[in-house]
């Protein structure tokens, strides 16, 4: 807690006082420096970006600024205020509110549960005074023109209606410091217009706004000044000046970016997945995926555009195994798996990189090289025969930490010490390495660095030319145009355009994502299906 | 049937209740054989029994809600049984029932240190529970229960309990030394088909009661308000859905988890006491918890980790043993065979009706069995109420497993700031 204010001000909050001040934070992990003596100062009513290679140590010095986890030495101010943080608690208190990089809400709790605990309005005998803190929380959801509804369950939502309730969370308890870690990463750009619109009023409510985020265009586009971690020490805080972002990358990485290579089409005349009127759902309900027909070819990229909960997650289910479809087909290499479960169309070829790392990716608990063989247990290196063949699995895991940049002290950690980033990149080594025939893709480098997002886009493409096929589910629309064949955009469960990416923009791509372009555009009935 | 589902939980499960006594009268009215299946002393026998079981379940519930599981509630009732009967015989029966909660609370201290604190694994520590338990009432007996009159190193003497009463107006207790009438005893006479059946059950839960039983189905609706209704059940119930979130948020995990680990505990002792009370056995006698722990935990898992589905877990399961107790010449427990096959023969519909072709099958050759058992034989060996309870949990988990919500990080360890 506070523990006094040893500078000769009275310790009240003054205008030109910095709203944090942090000084020589080192924080170890085993076999990891994550904060090399990091000192950065944030002035009260700015937006400060955060910016740093995967594993440079911005989450790590975020949880501590909260009081999630206790820096090693350095000394934290917040308003001028010498603080030691024990708990969140203590760090509440002096209203600092976090959204985490990966979401900290309870499924099983309605909206209204999850936004109030730990700050519950309370009557007598310890009633949870329901009424008022509905009350509050329209309050609060209506004037940033947040929009949920208290009393839908969690695990109902999708991602871009979670940020939002992370975002309630924290102003419902008045934080004047908000801290958001990678808050841009699962949203499409609609979405993310509308939340800097919001920073932009908190900001002038006179909040004091930390961020993460990799994308630099946003950075540059939301910040007031930006400060850039490297291998956990800070290289610099600049203003948001004259900065640009190839200025950024290279503080970041220490050297240029590579730029992306243009490649030829590898697009071959056989089909490898194909997708015969597929139906999920229905029976009463509008069905999630309504009458999607498909193909991917060997060399192909098929890029699926679409805005969040628009049938997407539920094809990519249908496609892997993990629901079942009420009508339609799915073939792999002309083979019907409609039936098949799960494994056997692993075995067969499918390597699938989930949207939700968290709940679909990764065992957190366990080890990096039992989760480098998660999904290929049954297959070499993993296996041998009926066993698990340690020694393989262990130095197939080795290669990917290398060959994917992972960056860890050891195969033998827990995933769950890794960066959000290097989950990631472990998850793609994983299915990148496991000579498939078929990858489906779901926002594969969500939270990957830029440097790092580039060396993915080169191994998907490599891995193109060698024959996959590749079906990418993406959130970002340069990506989407940058690494397709084909883009087929989903709108209510529909396929309702396929176009060609190399007669796109960002900008055409958004307006039939949001079904307005469709009304206006007759084609759109002949391009239905594939070509 | 989608207005069922929207039905506040206690509604539905009255709903349940009154279909199935219905199915009840129907085939005890149709076969003539027996008046046990809707008796009041079939219903004062199954609440006696159900309510350690209740308890258990409740105890259960609070642990589980905060993430950790508790199968060592059996030995925790060990414990509160023997600290119960203690209490009692040396303080009267009130007093035993609160020494035989803090035995509870004393076996779940163990359990909570061992797991919140050191990691053990929830399982390994329940079951470390359910042999440290006994071992430490035998210990105890001989050291104390030796000593006493009528006691041994496996009994204790007679306990005393705390009194009966009827219910005013419905079961004619008395108010003051005025005899009040009888409303539910004069219907149940009345033998109106289905209307005095549910008379005599629920008079059967309203007479010769004790109030440490009314106490403790008091404890159904006062756990939901406090588990769903105040904050303290609101942080308990985060740390068995998503303690990092709640830690993100500012609360105590250990804290909570060992506020549900202790009350578990206490829940657990309180039925460990009523075993020892006149109410079930009268005595400190070793084996007598005899698995209730463990039907307790059935009963939670039929209940959906709910307290009206516990106590309605708590007395479908007590049900047969309590018909076992009454059912002298057999004929009750015969009759029984035919309404669990008339219950399999529904549940098989159901499952047309939803299309589960391999739960229909189940059921209808279940149904076909007992419905074959039913009319090949007059009577049934006595193990076959014994073993219905277990059967019915058998038979929940085979066809509602699906629904079950397991709170979400239930039995995951938890260490701050990891
Ligand atoms: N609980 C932990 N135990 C052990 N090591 C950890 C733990 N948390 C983080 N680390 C290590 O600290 C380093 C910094 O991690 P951090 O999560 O701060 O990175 P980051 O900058 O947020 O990266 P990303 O962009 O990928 O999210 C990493 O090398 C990571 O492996
Ligand atoms: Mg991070």
């Amino acid at each position: 807690m506070t523990q006094g204010n040893d500078s000769p001000a009275d310790g009240s909050p003054t205008i030109n006082q910095p709203a944090i001040e942090l000084s020589g934070i080192t924080k170890t992990f085993p076999g990891v420096v994550a904060n090399d003596d990091v000192s950065m100062t944030v002035a009260q009513g700015e937006i400060h970006a955060i910016c740093g290679e995967n594993g440079a140590g911005k989450s790590t010095l975020m949880k501590i600024l909260y009081g999630m986890q206790s820096a090693d030495e350095g000394t934290m101010r917040v308003f001028g205020d010498r603080v030691d943080f024990k708990s969140p608690t203590d760090a509440i208190d002096l209203g600092i509110g976090m959204v985490h990089q990966h979401f900290m809400l309870a499924d099983q709790l309605t909206v209204l549960e999850n936004v109030v605990l730990g700050a519950e309005p309370t009557k007598s005998g310890g009633r949870i005074d329901f009424e008022a803190a509905k009350a509050h929380l329209q309050e609060v959801s209506e004037s940033y023109g947040l929009d949920v509804d208290p009393d839908d369950l969690v695990e109902t939502l999708g991602v871009g209606e979670r940020q939002r309730v992370e975002i309630i969370k924290v102003l419902y308890r008045g934080a004047k410091i908000l801290i958001l870690d990678e808050p841009t990463a699962v949203l499409v750009p609609q979405e993310v217009e509308e939340l800097f619109r919001n920073m932009r009023e908190l900001k002038a409510d006179g909040a004091t706004i930390l961020f993460i985020d990799h994308k630099l265009e946003e950075v540059l586009e939301i910040a007031d000044s930006i400060t850039v971690l490297r291998h956990g020490k800070t290289v610099a805080t600049l203003p948001n000046e004259g900065v640009t972002a190839s200025d950024l990358a290279e503080l970041m990485v220490g050297s240029e970016l590579p730029s992306p290579e243009i490649t030829e089409s590898t697009v071959t005349d056989t089909v490898t997945l194909e997708v015969r009127n597929l139906t999920v759902g229905g029976g009463g309900d509008r069905p999630a995926v309504d009458d999607v027909s498909l193909k991917v070819h060997a060399g192909e990229i098929v890029g699926i555009a679409g805005v969040e909960g628009n049938g997407q997650s539920e094809l990519v289910n249908a496609i892997v195994g993990t629901v079942s479809p009420s009508e339609g087909s799915v073939f792999l290499s002309g083979e019907d798996i409609t039936r098949r479960n799960v494994r056997t169309r692993r075995e067969s070829g499918i390597a699938y990189v989930p949207e939700d790392r968290h709940h679909e990716g990764l065992l957190l608990s366990a080890p990096l090289w039992e989760n480098a063989a998660l999904g290929h247990q049954t297959k070499p290196p993993y296996a041998r025969g009926f066993f698990i063949d340690r020694a393989g699995a262990r130095e197939h895991t080795e290669t990917i930490r290398a060959g994917f940049d992972v960056r860890t002290p050891n195969i033998d950690v827990s995933a769950q010490t890794l960066s959000g980033g290097n989950q990631q990149k472990l998850i793609l080594g994983r299915e990148l390495t496991s000579n498939p025939k078929l990858l489906v893709a779901a926002h594969p480098t969500r939270g990957i660095d830029i440097g790092a997002q580039a060396a993915v886009w080169d191994e998907m493409r490599q891995a193109r030319k060698d024959g996959l096929a590749t079906l990418l589910i993406s959130a970002d629309l340069d990506e989407l145009i940058g690494l397709s064949d084909t883009i087929v955009v989903m709108f209510r469960g529909g396929v309702v355009a396929t176009l060609d990416p190399s007669d796109v923009t960002p900008r055409t791509l958004g307006a039939y994502m949001t079904g307005a372009a469709i009304e206006s555009d007759d084609r759109t009935d002949d391009l239905k299906g594939t070509p | 049937m989608g207005w069922i589902s929207s039905l506040p939980g206690w509604a539905r499960w009255a709903l349940y209740a009154a279909i199935g006594i219905f199915v009840l009268s129907l085939v005890q009215t149709l076969t003539g054989e027996t008046t046990e299946l809707t008796s009041v002393g079939t219903s004062q026998a199954m609440l006696r029994w159900g309510v350690p079981i209740l308890l258990a379940g409740l105890g259960g519930l609070f642990s589980e809600r905060a993430g950790v599981i508790n199968i060592g509630l059996e030995g925790m009732m060990i414990l509160g049984m023997w600290f119960g009967a203690w209490g009692a015989i040396n303080y009267g029966g009130w007093v035993g029932l609160v020494v035989g909660v803090m035995g509870g609370v004393l076996g779940a201290l163990i359990h909570a240190i061992a797991t919140i604190n050191f990691g053990v694994d929830h399982i390994i520590s329940g079951v470390a529970i359910n042999i440290i338990g006994p071992a430490g009432a035998r210990y105890l007996s001989s050291e104390i229960f030796s000593g006493y009159d009528g006691g041994s190193i496996t009994q204790s003497p007679r306990v005393p309990g705390v009194g009966k009463f009827d219910m005013p107006f419905l079961a004619g207790g008395d108010v003051f030394g005025w005899q009040s009438p009888d409303l539910l005893g004069t219907i149940g006479e009345l033998e109106i088909f289905f209307l005095s059946d549910v008379a005599n059950l629920t008079r059967g839960l309203m007479s010769q009661v004790a109030p440490s039983t009314m106490v403790a189905v008091a404890l159904v609706p006062i756990s939901w308000y406090v588990l769903w209704k105040t904050r303290f059940g609101l942080r308990l119930r985060i740390c068995g859905e998503a303690p990092k979130q709640g830690e993100a948020q500012g609360i105590n995990v250990y804290l909570y988890k060992y506020y549900g680990v202790l009350l578990s505990g206490a829940l657990a002792g309180l039925g460990g006491a009523f075993i020892a009370s006149p109410e079930l056995g009268g005595i400190y006698l070793e084996g007598q918890v005899n698995n209730r722990g463990f039907i307790g935990l059935a009963a939670l898992i039929f209940g959906n980790y709910r307290p009206a589905g516990i106590l309605m877990g708590a007395m479908l399961f007590a049900y047969p043993f309590g018909l076992g107790l009454r059912d002298i010449n057999e004929t009750a427990s015969h009759t029984l065979l035919l309404v669990t096959a008339v219950a399999m023969a529904a549940i098989a519909l159901w499952a047309t009706s939803k299309g589960r072709r391999l739960d229909m099958v189940v059921a209808a050759v279940m149904a076909g069995l007992c419905a074959a058992w039913y009319f090949l034989s007059d009577t049934v060996p006595d193990w076959w109420v014994n073993i219905l309870p277990f059967v019915i949990v058998l038979l929940v988990l085979f066809f509602n497993a699906q629904r079950l919500r397991v709170p979400a990080a239930d039995g995951e360890p938890y260490r701050r700031g990891e």
